[in-house]
Parts: C-alpha cells; sequence; structure tokens
C-alpha cells in the first residue's frame, strides 16, 4: 500500500454524526496518530477505514483506486480491535496464526511466525491458553501479535496499549516504533494518550466531536495549536486559557483582564479585540516585572516536578516546574511569560490567532480550519 | 555509619485472623437462599421424585391397576419379561429412526434459516421468524386432525399435490416418514428461534476481525460462527434426543395409534401401551424405570460435551 486518502468521510448513526466531514491524506510509510477525547469518533472514523462500517458519505482511496465499496478482507489491512475481538474458541497460538490460515499458508511457517511474533510480545509461555484465562494486558497483547503476524498494507490499531501497566506499554511502545521504522508500513493509531501520541506519530489528527481539529506533526501541534480545544486537549496540564482583551497601549499590544497585563512584544495599534490567552504551564515563571498576578491554591508533587495550581482573576491556572518550586499555598505571585511563548485564540470561534506582519494584508488572521476552505475571518483591524 | 532504610512490617509469624461471625449470626445468613428455594423442593419431591420413588417400587410388582386387585411382588420378573420381548428392541429402533429424522428439523434447517436471515434487515427477519415459529403455537392435536385430513387417501391435499396414492398414515414404510415430518414441522420453528437468538448473541467483532484477516464467508462460518453456536446446538441435540418420542406421541396416539404393524411404536408409545392399554402396570414402570436410566446416561453425556464447549465470551 502506498497512500490511503480520505476524503469528506461523514458518518451518522440516526441524528448522531459520529464523524463530520474528515478529510486526511496519509502517506506511505506514516505512523498517523488519531488522538481526541472519549467518544469523539475515532473508533468509527478507523473502523470505516477498515471497511466495517458503511460510509454516510465521502470516500476512501488507496492511491488512485476508490476502495469505498471493498470488502473488508480485499483491502490488505491487519487491525487491533479497541475489544479485542479475540476469538474465544481458540488458543492463543490459533488466535495469532488465524490471519495466516485464513491465507492457506502452510502448518510450519504458520508456527515459525507465530513463535517469532509471541516472543516479541513476551508471550511464549500462553500459547496454549484460551483467551478467557488471559488478563487484560495479555488479551491485548494477543490482538496486537494476530496483527503483527503477517506485513499487510497497513496496520490500523484501536487503543492498543490501553490496559498494558505503564513498563509494558513503554516497552511495546518502543518495540511498535521499532516495527514502523523496520517495516515501513503505514499505521493508522488510535488513542487518547498523548504520551503515546506525541512519541510515536508522525503526524497527529486531533479530533474533536467528529471534526478535526488539527493535523500535525507532533511538535506543530504542541507549539502551535490551532484551537483553544487542541491548546486545553494536549499537555499535562494542559495549556493555560484566560480570556483577555487586546488593547494598544503606547504603541505596544498587551492582552489585559483582571491580574492580567501581558505585553505580546508586537509594536501597533489596533481597535480592542475579545481573545483567549494562551500559556503553557511550563512556560510560567515568577518574573520581576509581575504580567499575571497569581494565588497559589494548591502544590502537586509529580517527582521530577511540581505543578502549582493558582488563580488569575477568574481563571485556574496551572505553572510546572523542576522540584522544588518553592511555592506553597496562598503565596501571591508574580508570573511572567515570554512573548514567544504566548497563544492567542479567537473568543468566539475558537481558532488560533497568528500575527502578519505586513499591514496590507490582514493583521491578525485566525488560522483555517482543517477541512474548511480558508476563511480569513476573525481578523484584529 | 550507615543505617538501612527497614521495609514495612510484615507479620509473618503471628497469623492474623479476622474475627468470624458468631454461630447464629452464620446460621441466619446462610439460612435464606434455603428458604427461598425450599418450596420448589418440596414442590419437586411431591410431583417429581416420590412417583419416581413409587414407579421403582411398581416395576417389581404386577398389577393391572384396578384398586380391588393387589399388587403382587414378582422380583426382576417385569425386566427380565421385557427384556426378553422383541417389541423394546424394535420400539428403540423406531426411536432411534425418529431422533435421527427430527435433527434436520431441530439443527440443519435452523441453522441454515439463522445464517440467511441474519443478512435481513431488523423488520423482516422479525415477519419471517414469527411467520417460522407459528407452527409452534398450534396444539399439536389440533396439528394432527388437520395433518390427517391433509394425508388423507381419498383426496387429501398432499396426495393431490404429489400424484401419488400413497396411504400415508395406513402403509408401514409412510406412517413413520409422516410422523417425523409433522413432528418436524412442530419444532422447527421453536429451534429457528433459539438458533437465531444464539446467533445474535455473538459478538459482531469476531466476524469482523475474521474478515479483516482475510477469511471468506464460508471460513467466518466454518471457523468462527459455527464453533461458537455449537453449545446451542449440542443444547438443540439434547432436546431432539430426550424429547422427541414425546413430541411425537400426541401425533402417534391421534393418527396412527402405533400401527400399522407397530411400525410407529417407540420406546415411550410401548410403555404407554404396557401401562394403559395391556393394563400392565408392573411392565409399564419397568419400562418408565429403563427409560429413565437409559436417557439419563445420554443427557449426561451431553451435558458434559456442552460444559466442554460452552466458551466464555468476554
Ligand atoms: N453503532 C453505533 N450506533 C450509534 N451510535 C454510535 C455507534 N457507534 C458509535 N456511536 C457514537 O458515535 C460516537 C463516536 O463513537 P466512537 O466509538 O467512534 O468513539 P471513540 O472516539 O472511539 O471513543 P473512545 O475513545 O471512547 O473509544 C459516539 O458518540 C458514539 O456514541
Ligand atoms: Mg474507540
Amino acid at each position: 500500500m502506498s497512500r490511503l486518502g480520505i476524503e469528506g468521510v461523514t458518518k451518522s448513526f440516526g441524528r448522531t454524526v459520529a464523524v463530520d466531514g474528515v478529510s486526511l491524506d496519509v502517506g506511505h510509510g506514516e505512523f498517523l496518530v488519531l488522538l481526541g477525547p472519549s467518544g469523539c469518533g475515532k473508533s468509527t472514523l478507523l473502523r470505516m477505514i477498515a471497511g466495517l462500517t458503511p460510509l454516510s458519505a465521502g470516500r476512501i482511496r488507496l492511491d488512485d483506486t476508490d476502495i469505498t465499496h471493498t470488502p473488508p478482507r480485499d483491502r490488505d489491512l491487519a487491525m487491533v480491535f479497541q475489544s479485542y475481538a479475540l476469538y474465544p474458541h481458540l488458543s492463543v497460538a490459533r488466535n495469532i496464526g488465524f490471519p495466516l490460515r485464513a491465507r492457506r499458508r502452510t502448518r510450519p511457517e504458520i508456527r515459525g511466525r507465530v513463535a517469532e511474533v509471541a516472543e516479541v510480545l513476551d508471550l511464549g509461555e500462553l500459547l496454549e491458553r484460551r483467551p478467557r484465562e488471559l488478563s487484560g494486558g495479555q488479551r491485548q497483547r494477543v490482538a496486537l501479535g494476530r496483527a503483527l503476524v503477517r506485513d499487510p498494507g497497513a496496520f490500523l490499531m484501536d487503543e492498543p496499549l490501553s490496559n498494558l501497566d505503564a513498563k509494558l506499554r513503554s516497552s511495546t511502545r518502543a518495540e511498535l516504533t521499532g516495527l514502523h521504522r523496520r517495516l515501513g508500513s503505514t499505521f493508522v493509531y488510535v488513542t487518547h494518550d498523548q504520551v503515546e501520541a506525541m512519541t510515536m506519530a508522525t503526524r497527529i489528527a486531533l479530533l474533536n466531536a467528529g471534526r478535526l481539529e488539527q493535523v500535525g506533526t507532533p511538535a506543530e501541534v504542541y507549539d502551535e495549536p490551532a484551537s483553544v480545544f487542541v491548546a486545553g486537549f494536549l499537555g499535562s496540564p494542559p495549556m493555560n486559557l484566560m480570556d483577555a482583551r487586546i488593547v494598544s497601549r503606547n504603541g505596544e499590544l498587551r492582552a489585559v483582564a483582571q491580574d492580567i497585563d501581558v505585553p505580546l512584544g508586537i509594536a501597533g495599534e489596533l481597535p480592542p479585540r475579545d481573545v483567549v490567552l494562551g500559556v503553557r504551564p511550563e512556560h510560567l515563571a515568577p518574573a520581576a516585572t509581575p504580567m499575571l498576578r497569581a494565588q497559589v491554591r494548591m502544590v502537586e508533587n509529580l517527582g521530577s516536578d511540581e505543578v502549582a495550581h493558582c488563580t488569575v482573576g477568574s481563571a485556574a491556572v496551572s505553572l510546572r516546574g523542576p522540584r522544588p518550586l518553592g511555592m506553597s499555598t496562598g503565596d501571591a505571585l508574580g508570573l511572567g511569560v515570554a512573548p514567544h511563548h504566548i497563544h492567542l485564540f479567537d473568543r468566539a470561534g475558537g481558532r488560533r490567532l497568528t500575527w502578519s506582519p505586513d499591514p496590507a494584508s490582514e493583521p491578525f488572521a485566525a488560522s483555517p480550519e482543517p477541512n474548511s476552505p480558508y476563511k480569513p475571518a476573525h481578523t484584529l483591524r | 555509619m550507615f543505617v538501612e532504610v527497614a521495609a514495612p512490617p510484615r507479620p509473618m509469624d503471628k497469623a492474623i485472623k479476622a474475627a468470624r461471625p458468631s454461630l447464629p449470626r452464620a446460621i441466619r445468613r446462610a439460612a435464606p437462599p434455603y428458604l427461598y428455594l425450599a418450596p420448589a423442593l418440596i414442590l419437586l419431591g411431591i410431583w417429581v421424585y416420590r412417583p419416581l420413588a413409587q414407579t421403582a417400587q411398581l416395576s417389581f410388582y404386577s398389577w393391572n391397576l384396578l384398586p380391588t386387585t393387589p399388587m403382587e411382588p414378582v422380583g426382576l420378573d417385569n425386566y427380565r419379561r421385557m427384556m426378553d420381548s422383541p417389541e423394546l428392541g424394535d420400539a428403540l429402533w423406531r426411536t432411534l429412526e425418529v431422533i435421527l429424522g427430527l435433527l434436520p428439523f431441530s439443527i440443519v434447517i435452523p441453522v441454515v434459516v439463522g445464517l440467511l436471515t441474519r443478512r435481513l434487515g431488523g423488520r423482516s427477519r422479525a415477519v419471517y421468524q414469527a411467520l417460522v415459529f407459528s407452527p409452534m403455537l398450534v396444539a399439536p392435536v389440533a396439528g394432527a386432525a388437520v395433518w390427517g385430513w391433509l394425508l388423507d387417501p381419498r383426496g387429501g391435499v398432499v396426495d393431490r399435490a404429489t400424484g401419488t396414492s400413497v396411504n400415508w398414515l395406513q402403509e408401514s414404510g409412510y406412517a413413520q416418514v409422516a410422523i417425523i415430518m409433522i413432528t418436524g414441522w412442530h419444532v422447527l420453528g421453536f429451534a429457528v428461534l433459539v438458533v437465531a437468538a444464539a446467533l445474535s448473541g455473538i459478538n459482531g467483532d469476531y466476524a469482523d476481525a475474521a474478515a479483516l484477516d482475510g477469511a471468506s464467508r464460508g471460513q467466518i462460518t466454518r471457523w468462527i460462527t459455527l464453533p461458537l453456536l455449537s453449545p446451542t446446538l449440542v443444547f438443540l441435540t439434547l432436546m431432539t434426543v430426550l424429547l422427541s418420542a414425546q413430541w411425537t406421541f400426541p401425533l402417534i396416539d391421534s393418527l396412527t395409534q402405533g400401527g400399522p404393524a407397530d411400525s410407529t411404536t417407540n420406546v415411550y408409545y410401548l410403555l404407554w401401551d404396557y401401562g394403559f392399554r395391556s393394563y400392565d402396570a408392573g411392565m409399564g414402570a419397568a419400562a418408565g424405570m429403563l427409560l429413565f436410566v437409559g436417557f439419563g446416561l445420554v443427557a449426561a453425556a451431553l451435558v458434559w460435551l456442552s460444559e466442554r464447549l460452552a466458551f466464555h465470551d468476554n
């Protein structure tokens, strides 16, 4: 397989729209992670790619062939189901070997491949057991093994690591990344774990309520979140979001609100405008000239780091730094942030605002939504 | 100096004992399930196990069912007589014929129908299943009367439709076939319903996963669906083996009375014949005991098999 083209794919179940006009191009050898909160349509999208759920609208292409109506068995995909879907009457070995058996491979070949995969996933001792005799994490590894036993055009994985313990999860993560590098095959990988998404993905597609919010490399989605939703989804704790108003003062733009007065480091004159101000917790630090006046509510110990949960005006703001932070509950702090760590979002639409220095064009343009034609709405003038 | 950090204490030697509830309290806690079960157990005892014990007792006596005649103890005579008579072997053979003849109706056709109707939409499937099920709602004797009329050699619909003049219920070979067909018509709907329920209980993810794993529709049916259905199929086999003689009874009694020339007399009918037509209660009881033990063994084997086949699917 080379390129997977998802074009305007929509799925509604009665009145609920599970996936709403998603367009995505998955290049050959790409590791695309579908990330989003529970119920945002990740599994549904994956099942549509697999051919298990018919589309309500849109089409799916493989290179230049339209495979929208191709039955699943002819798509050459391997899938790990969220529910594992291990065949309950077959032993672990026969579960893993099933795809090869269906392809009429010889017994010795099947046995050899199954042994190899079991070795990688540390399932060697469990090969003769039935699925019901396994723990949740072991079942999940068997499901992974059934996908890895052959070399399909693309792997579709629906939260394949959600039930593993932290250590096993990170080793399996490394195993999958290594496999991806070795085989160079395409992965579409569903998760709601952002660590998985950040560490494994070549690109992340963020879904919210069936719609695509942003598609980009892990660095892009983390450093330049395209919407309030993305900003508030990634990071732990996620980005601080505060309602503020942009005003010009002495030829310089500032975001102001109660207890907030942040210079944006942009020279210019603009009429006031309502925005959402975003700052990552790790980019906040006590400063000599305070921009945010914060009151510490609680300090959390994360081991290597500490997180101070504060209130700024009416907003909840958290600050993350190496331990010890030297803050305690009740402290009043003056916090500062470097201008290049400031994110601005449109208050009404929630899309990211970027500064374009050319005064002839739109000074502040909302970044376009991934699926909509570029709309230069929300400009600061 | 260095001081080692001590591990949290772990009292290994002194076994820690949780407080045990006092005896009256333990009894009070354990008793309710037995109390709830008691009425059912008492009724079972009165209506099932007491008659069973009495039957066992009766099988060692000779008695003609008349309250005025005394019961005579005859030891194992009833059993000996029964073993010696050729009727029993013939009846057993015919029972086997009935069971084998009914299996297509209770297993094969329901599975085929179930697999085919699975692809129908919700409403049309329900209508279809209701149509197949409806014969089950017809009282056996009423069904028998109608079939007797349909199979009539003088102008019956069946003969007219097939263009033959077979006397279905009065010719040795045909009578057994007719009984099997009518019984099959009766139980088919029930079996279809059971199979359809079992099929809809199989998680669709298995078939989805198998399709992605490259299995064809036939392979999915053979390798996934039928194995997952097998506990239900064993259950239906059990029902057929244990109950087919009973299912046929009302039809035999109203259509052929075991004839012609005993060609439709199976073990149940024979038992009834001993007891209530020959008025030989001891023989009837002895036949009943033999059947009880024989079918009990078959049932135990099938139950064991279905336990082996049950996959706890979660
Ligand atoms: N068969 C169905 N019928 C009706 N609604 C459905 C069906 N399948 C999914 N939905 C709805 O579609 C939406 C998306 O479901 P989906 O399973 O794709 O979520 P998800 O992103 O995979 O969530 P999770 O992370 O919890 O697995 C949900 O609101 C769900 O209730
Ligand atoms: Mg899901």
